[in-house]
């Protein structure tokens, strides 16, 4: 009884809270590094998968010629751009420390580089939360 | 690097419809499914609906100019 009283605790304790981390702190290391959040929580295969998806998305579209937004509050298509841009983390500040992300108009896809950069910081901003809703315990 | 990889980077517009979908699918199976065999066909739904959903837009844009 006592034995299955204690494995019961166990299982209930959130994820975060087990390996010494806040939430808070796992969701912010999953945002500046993508997978970050799920590997200091030993969810190996979702922090490799997205590790390498999103960071394969974000360089294919700066190969591709895609432009990085800047802070331009007067300008909210470039506003909510930058926003995007800027849930991919620290690849984001390095691609932009980089010089990178000028975009390339001499080239079709240039566009679809943009998007794909975008794309990469959105989706890391969801494993991000992900992240923090198994810290908490809202998730296996 | 990623310079010389740009001007080797050349991709038809399927192409790039397709690597996209792949690494977007990816994802999402992974955030909401927790088995192997639930993510594996998520993944699959997930992939042939963006190209299906590609594939339709872009015929229906093909009558209007550009």
């Amino acid at each position: 009884m006592e034995e299955q009283r204690s494995s019961t605790v166990v299982a209930d304790t959130p994820a975060g809270r087990r390996v010494g981390w806040e939430p808070y702190a796992l969701g912010v290391a999953g945002w500046l590094v993508p997978g970050l959040g799920h590997l200091l929580q030993r969810k190996l295969d979702r922090a490799v998968v997205f590790f390498v998806s999103i960071l394969a998305l974000a360089g294919l579209g700066l190969a591709m010629g895609g432009r990085l937004f800047s802070w331009e509050p007067g300008n909210i298509f470039h506003l909510l751009g930058f926003l995007g841009n800027l849930g991919a983390g620290l690849v984001f500040f390095g691609a932009k420390l980089a010089g990178l992300g000028t975009g390339d108009l001499s080239r079709a896809l240039g566009d679809y580089g943009t998007t794909f950069f975008l794309t990469a910081g959105l989706l890391n901003v969801l494993t991000a939360l992900d992240a923090y809703d198994i810290a908490v315990g809202k998730k296996g | 690097m990623l310079a010389g990889l740009a001007d080797a980077l050349v991709l038809t517009h399927f192409q790039a419809l397709c690597v996209f979908a792949f690494f977007v699918s990816l994802v999402f199976a992974f955030l909401t499914k927790q088995r192997l065999g639930e993510r594996a066909r998520y993944f699959l739904w997930s992939f042939l609906a963006f190209l299906l959903v590609g594939l339709a837009l872009g015929w229906l844009m093909y009558p209007f100019p550009r």
